[in-house]
């Protein structure tokens, strides 16, 4: 080790060794000697050179009176593909750039949107909400006479139950964003259902309540009395400021933990029946076919799910230096609950460490975990990630899920998900099939799609 | 004073239990919904978190609600109530009279929708089939599996997978045609559910329904849907949503693994033979914008005008490159349109004409509508 003397040596001699150099070079000097590894780095001009920002006037703060993102993260965008566009882009999704997020928050204008008639814009001073049927007193209220309704405040997220449907019969999208990315979470304020039911009181014989949008494709959908008398509310504010017009302004349904297309946006009405509707979207949508021909309806919560969010294909190790300690982060979530914890492998699946769990461990909410872990340059690694919650389910093997619901479901994939770390770092998307326990069913050893 | 007194059914025992439900909503710190430590599961086979000691989960929550009459709002007129009930229910509830013929169904289905749903409702470009053939056959390819690439799937159109023809109804006239929903007349929708009937090759009370059909409510009424019986579990009747309950406890029916997490599998829980499956044929990656990770500027598009090429290809192209409108290279028939004189042309598409809704349906202004039409034509010179 170099003393105090040989180092300011050093110094002088280096005229272009600047402080941070030193620290770096004092790092290097301090750890095992790394063969080839060049100590003397060439200065770094974003600390040498003056910056036009640290020299000249910003912005005043007149300027963008409503805050936007900085240009240089212009790729963070919610992202589209024509696959996922019935006919055209008024029925589609745009999704959630999930590997480029953090904590539990999706901020308002990356939440995924999905629509079936197109982003409606309404006017709030013409919105009204109406609640019929089954009900002693059935009401019409302005937003404003909504809004005036005691509010509570949840972090829940949103997930459309198609999220990962595209890759019953393999993966199919090396991104993560296209894989998990049809959710998002945020901290939603407004009215329990149940609160203004007290007003109008409920009618013994309901059973049902129909929930309807008042945007161009009137989005249906039926809801036990159950959920409704439980945790559905009525939202008008997404993380802090008025639901933007992709996630239903002024007003959306809100069911947390179950299907994102129960949460009706651009809601107007309200109406409760002893027998179900049968909504376009509970029938010919929203349905998952067995292989008995037989198709689960009313299939309401999204299971209990995780993805390992970093590394991802989109941001992977390839830049990561041997023996570098680096964080493995993920999301888990489950609409049956709280995610109690989260199991992660590095052979796909074959065995198992817990991870840890970080920050708010909330209901129907995204919960964060991380592992860390000391990185082998040239390892092949199979990172899979497996959640628990708290109504006593884990996260099935993809085995597990097909054998149960075959591959033509289309909706409530959950299960286990595989990205591989090759061998320069990059990671691709995969899947681990064959279970111990389960017969090896060669009728299930399911190709990639043509 | 409401129809809604039609949707009543009652039965003891569904009231028995609701009331049970709601009383314990509004009953003293107590929440419905807590199955938590009950011997009955929550509906959906989760859990859901009571109301305790001022809290539910880890959100604190005011009581003093509780009990509370605010009464915001006021009682809706029977206009209002009417305006906005027009949902149609499986027993008919909702459905108004009226009548319409297949073959008046066949000249609305040419002229609103074939642009999307393609001839005889082939489906298209992404929008939905209507019709693959005969439905109580097509019924019968509801077990089939993909499991291999060039084995054939299910077939999941109206006639062969939906449990109820009063969805179909409810939805035409509600939600179609797309552009332009809520337009159609009670009759042409009539009209048209029979024209779809027909192409699904279906029958009502054992008489087809042919060219020369004529649908009315009664008719209507006595559809049975082949798929009737098709979907898991039964919603109907007081004890709907019990049976759901009792579906979603048992993990088998939906593939959910339910397991203590002390007996979780942690160590050699695969198969020796077990296989990593890849992504095949570069999987799909059609992505817009393409996936880019940098931290730049976004670059100078030197042209911030409003590109024609790019709103043709975002709100025209999807029937003017499938044929169902002249394609742009189809010399022959932009010049018998330009014939007139483009004006004619700009105003025919301003406003709509055939099977095209105004603008086509896009959100541009006329000027910007206008430099589409121009970028359509010149590319067929």
């Amino acid at each position: 080790m170099k003393n105090k003397d040989s180092l300011e040596d050093s110094l002088s001699n280096e005229a272009k060794l600047d402080r941070r150099d030193f620290f770096r070079k004092t790092a290097v000097l301090s750890a095992t000697a790394l063969a080839g590894t060049s100590i003397f780095a060439a200065d770094d001009p974003a600390i040498t050179e003056p910056t036009e920002w640290g020299t000249k006037w910003g912005d005043p703060v007149t300027k963008n009176l409503y805050g936007v993102p900085s240009a240089y993260e212009h790729n963070v965008t919610r992202r589209y593909t024509k696959l996922l566009a019935s006919g055209n882009y008024r029925a589609s999704i745009a999704v959630s750039p999930i590997q480029d997020l953090s904590g539990i928050i999706t901020p308002n204008g990356l939440f995924f949107s999905r629509c079936h008639g197109g982003v409606a814009h309404i006017d709030p001073n013409e919105h009204r909400l109406m609640i019929t049927g089954l009900v002693e007193k059935p009401i019409v209220l302005t937003m404003k006479q909504l809004k005036r309704y005691p509010s509570v405040t949840r972090t829940h997220f949103i997930e459309c139950p198609a999220n990962g449907g595209q890759e019953w019969r393999g993966p199919q999208y090396n991104s993560l964003q296209f894989a998990k990315g049809f959710m998002s979470c945020a901290e939603w304020t407004g009215v329990y259902v149940k609160t203004i039911l007290e007003d109008l009181g409920i009618k013994p014989e309901a059973r049902w309540m129909l929930a309807e949008g008042g945007d161009s494709s009137k989005m249906g959908r039926t809801l036990p009395m159950e959920k409704v008398l439980d945790d559905a509310m009525i939202v008008w504010a997404q993380n802090g400021e008025a639901l933007r017009p992709e996630q239903g302004y002024p007003i959306r349904l809100l069911v947390p933990g179950w299907e994102g297309n129960l949460c009706v946006k651009w809601l107007r009405r309200l109406d409760f029946a002893a027998e179900p509707w049968y909504c376009k979207e509970e029938t010919s949508k929203y349905t998952v076919l067995k292989p008995t021909g037989k198709a689960i309806q009313h299939f309401y919560a999204n299971e209990v799910n995780s993805t390992v969010t970093s590394p991802s294909p989109e941001i992977d190790w390839s830049d990561l230096e041997d023996g570098a300690v680096v964080e493995i982060e993920g999301l888990a979530w489950s609409g049956m609950g709280t995610i109690t914890g989260v199991d992660l492998s590095f052979d796909g699946g074959k065995n198992y460490i817990e991870a840890k769990l970080k920050g708010l461990v909330l209901p129907k909410c995204w919960t964060r975990w991380s592992y860390m872990h000391t990185y082998k340059k040239g390892d092949e690694l199979f990172l899979t990630s497996r959640a628990m919650d708290d109504a006593g389910y884990v996260q099935p093997t993809v085995d597990q899920e097909t054998l149960a619901v075959g591959v033509e479901a289309v909706y409530h994939r959950n299960a286990v998900e595989t990205w591989k770390v090759e061998k320069d770092g990059k990671i691709t998307h995969v899947e681990v099939r064959s279970q111990l326990d389960r017969k090896p069913n060669k009728e299930l050893e399911i190709e990639g799609k043509a | 004073m409401f129809k809604l007194n039609k949707k009543v059914l009652i039965s003891i025992s569904a009231a028995a239990a609701l009331s049970l439900g709601f009383s314990a909503c509004v009953g003293d710190n107590a929440a419905p919904g807590n199955y938590t430590n009950a011997a009955v599961p929550a509906i959906d086979g989760g859990v859901s978190y009571p109301l305790k000691d001022g809290k539910t989960g880890p959100y604190y929550v005011n009581t003093q609600v509780e009990g509370k009459k605010i009464f915001n709002g006021r009682v809706p007129t029977k206009a209002e109530y009417d305006a906005w009930n027009t949902d149609v229910m499986p027993d008919g509830t909702g459905l108004p009279d009226g009548e319409g013929s297949v073959e008046d169904g066949d000249a609305i289905y040419e002229a609103k929708c074939l642009s999307c749903h393609g001839d005889f409702g082939s489906g298209g470009g992404g929008y939905p089939s209507l019709a693959k053939g005969n439905a109580y056959t097509l019924q019968k390819t509801l077990t089939n599996q993909r499991l291999k690439p060039d084995m054939d799937g299910p077939v999941r159109v109206f006639g062969s997978y939906w449990p109820k023809a009063s969805t179909l109804w409810w939805y035409i006239k509600d939600a179609m045609p797309h552009p332009q929903t809520g337009t159609l007349t009670d009759d042409e929708t009539y009209a048209l559910v029979a024209f779809i009937l027909n192409i699904n090759e279906m029958k009502i009370d054992g008489e087809e329904v042919d060219d020369e059909y004529v649908l009315d409510r009664e008719k209507f009424l006595k559809i049975k849907m082949p798929n009737e019986n098709g979907f898991v579990p039964n919603i109907d009747g007081p004890e709907g949503p019990e049976n759901v309950r009792a579906y979603f406890a048992n993990g088998e029916n939906f593939g959910g693994q339910k397991v203590k997490a002390s007996e979780r599998c942690m160590t050699n829980c695969q198969e020796p033979t077990a296989k990593v499956v890849y992504i095949k044929n570069g999987g799909i990656s059609d992505f817009h914008p393409p996936i880019a990770e940098a931290k730049d500027l976004p670059k100078e598009e030197g042209n911030t005008a409003f590109d024609a090429k790019k709103a043709y290809a975002e709100n025209c192209a999807m029937c003017h490159d499938t044929g169902v409108g002249p394609a742009p290279d189809d010399k022959a028939a932009w010049r018998e349109r330009t014939a007139k004189g483009v004006d004619k042309v700009y105003a025919n598409g301003i406003n709509g004409i055939n099977a095209m809704p105004p603008k086509g349906g896009a959100s541009l202004s006329d000027a910007e509508f206008k430099s589409v039409v121009d970028y359509l034509i010149n590319q067929s010179k």
